[in-house]
């Protein structure tokens, strides 16, 4: 999941687009690394004080945990602050930027928490960088830039992890009810019935025809009802996607009998001209039944009037 | 990384058929396409990949690309011959236009297949013809 | 068996043919062949092609099974296409394929039951 996740969020090639488009440059590599001995001298106190701030405040305190946790976020979170003024801002760089941002949504962190983090970061980083004696005032501006463009390309990349992972909560979900509103089950031996509610759509049909095709084969049904009883309305798309279904199941060797066809749905089918002639169509599931009883040699007895 | 993402294979042989199917079979399903896609993906590529061998009088290339954008995975084929060129383009789009005796599904059919298609020809030059599909990624 | 071979099996008065995965177009075109030989040989009365391996159909490889249905039909058999894979079933269905009077079943049994109940053949 992680694997494909750091995938998808962003490429490395993209990310260096960004890089381009932001204008981060070799020299703001460079200004960085003036920082990188500031940054090794002041790190453990730095760190420090950042997490004296964020225990202040309850909604950020929830998420440091225990001592040990606190010890390994601070840990990380001075290897952050190495990185950051290393002046290598390559492939291993985005790769990690990358993990943290899916850590970060993995664990329910918000958006804004984060935001306002690297707020109070740069807050503590900057009355350093331009109070610093060995920096004269453009050195430090070029420091403040430089800072300021590789932290907005690490948002960036958390941001997107956010982004994208909210993404595939819905796209899921949208699966989800997909299937649910399109069940295919077994309600004989040798048959399978598929009640469509809603209208039919092309990508809806794709997924419907790959279930009721698996279905059909798992169960070795020889017959298959489409009950479109719920379809509200149909168009030549839908029933162009009904005809391509019905084929499929015929080259893997079965019957489709479509039951549920209201009146509305016969007059809307014959005024469209499309012929469904060469397929057997009952007006309810019970008769569609039947009929694939009757076809599959299975009689079926009252047996309280025997 | 175990299978390549992108490539490119020459149709030269009838053998080249069945090696870019397998090619890109390997490639889709490490892609994380679903089944129906990647016999979709394969079925196409066999088509076209018999279009250059066949019809194009001349040898060609097949190139490919896995692409990953916003939760999907696509792929995106590209199918190029030196050979004589299509002279109407529009016409060898339309069901059931064929040339080879086939069976009239021709390149309309592969256009069923896929997301998007695009062919560019010039007669005694040759055709390029790109093709792209995109499926929920896994 | 060679896994990119073509089986043909004699079973009574008809045929069984068992189709490779990814077939090439010499096997296509030596099924062909070899069916419409063996059919003379032991004067089958039907064909089984068991395609339950195969995991792609093209137009070309639906044309030979379309065009030796025909032949073996020329030459008194019936053919029955057994065990189409979902996948293949709906990418044929897209693309627009045909496999002309073939009969199609969810597998051989249900092939052999067709032979023995429609037929009378085995």
């Amino acid at each position: 999941m992680n694997h494909s996740n750091s995938k998808y969020i962003s490429n490395f090639k993209s990310w260096a687009e960004q890089k381009r488009f932001l204008n981060f440059t070799d020299e703001d590599a460079e200004f960085l690394k003036k920082l990188h001995p500031f940054a090794i001298e002041y790190a453990d106190t730095f760190v420090e004080k950042l997490y004296d701030h964020l225990l202040k405040f309850p909604d950020t305190k929830r998420f440091l945990g225990d001592e040990k946790m606190l010890m390994r976020l601070k840990l990380a979170q001075k290897a952050y602050f190495m990185d950051l003024t290393s002046g290598e801002y390559g492939e291993e760089y985005f790769k990690s930027r990358i993990k943290v941002g899916i850590t970060h949504q993995r664990i329910g962190l918000p958006p804004r928490v984060y935001m306002s983090t690297y707020c109070y970061y740069m807050q503590l980083i900057i009355p350093q960088i331009y109070g610093n004696p060995t920096f004269d005032f453009e050195t430090a501006n070029g420091i403040f830039l430089a800072l300021h463009k590789i932290i907005n390309l690490d948002q960036e990349l958390a941001i997107s992890a956010y982004i994208h992972a909210t993404d595939e909560v819905i796209s899921r979900q949208t699966e989800e009810i997909l299937e649910m509103s399109t069940p295919v089950i077994q309600i004989w031996e040798g048959v399978v019935a598929a009640p469509i509610i809603g209208m039919l759509d092309s990508s809806r049909t794709q997924q419907f025809m790959e279930r009721l095709l698996e279905t059909i084969v798992a169960t070795n049904s020889p017959v298959a009802l489409i009950d479109i009883t719920g379809v509200p309305q149909i168009d030549t798309a839908t029933a162009q996607h009904l005809i391509d279904t019905i084929n499929a199941v015929k080259l893997l060797g079965s019957q489709v009998i479509i039951t549920g066809v209201r009146p509305v749905i016969a007059q809307t089918l014959v005024h469209l001209g499309i012929d469904l002639s060469g397929i057997i169509t009952r007006p309810t599931m019970a008769s569609g039944l039947k009929v694939a009883l009757d076809t599959l040699s299975i009689k079926v007895v009252d047996t309280s009037k025997a | 990384m175990a299978t390549e993402e992108t490539g490119e294979h020459p149709i030269k042989s009838e053998g080249d058929i069945v090696t870019c199917r397998k090619l890109i079979r390997t490639a889709a399903v490490a892609a994380g396409f679903g089944m129906t896609d990647v016999t979709r993906i394969v079925t196409a590529v066999s088509e076209l990949a018999r279009n250059v061998y066949v019809h194009s009088g001349s040898d060609g290339v097949m190139r490919w690309e896995i692409l990953y954008q916003s939760g999907k995975v696509g792929i995106q084929l590209e199918f190029e011959d030196y050979g004589k060129g299509i002279p109407d383009v529009d016409q060898a789009m339309e069901v059931g236009f064929t040339t080879a005796g086939t069976m009239g599904m021709g390149l309309s059919g592969v256009k069923r297949l896929m997301d998007e298609m695009n062919i560019k020809s010039e007669i005694g030059v040759g055709t390029t013809i790109t093709i792209e599909k995109w499926g929920r990624a896994k | 068996m060679d896994e990119n071979s073509l089986s043909v099996i004699k079973l009574k008065n008809i045929l069984l043919v068992t189709v490779p995965d990814d077939p090439g177009d010499d096997i296509i075109h030596e099924l062909q062949t070899k069916v419409l030989h063996a059919i003379e040989k032991y004067q089958s009365k039907g064909l089984i092609l068991d395609i339950s391996s195969v995991n792609i159909l093209d137009s070309f490889f639906a044309r030979t099974i379309s065009e030796t249905t025909q032949m073996v039909a020329l030459m008194g058999g019936q053919t029955v296409i057994a065990g189409m894979q979902p996948s293949v079933a709906i990418t044929a269905t897209e693309l627009g394929l045909h496999l002309g009077k073939a009969i199609s079943t969810l597998n051989v049994d249900r092939a052999l039951d067709i032979f023995t109940d429609n037929f009378k053949l085995v």
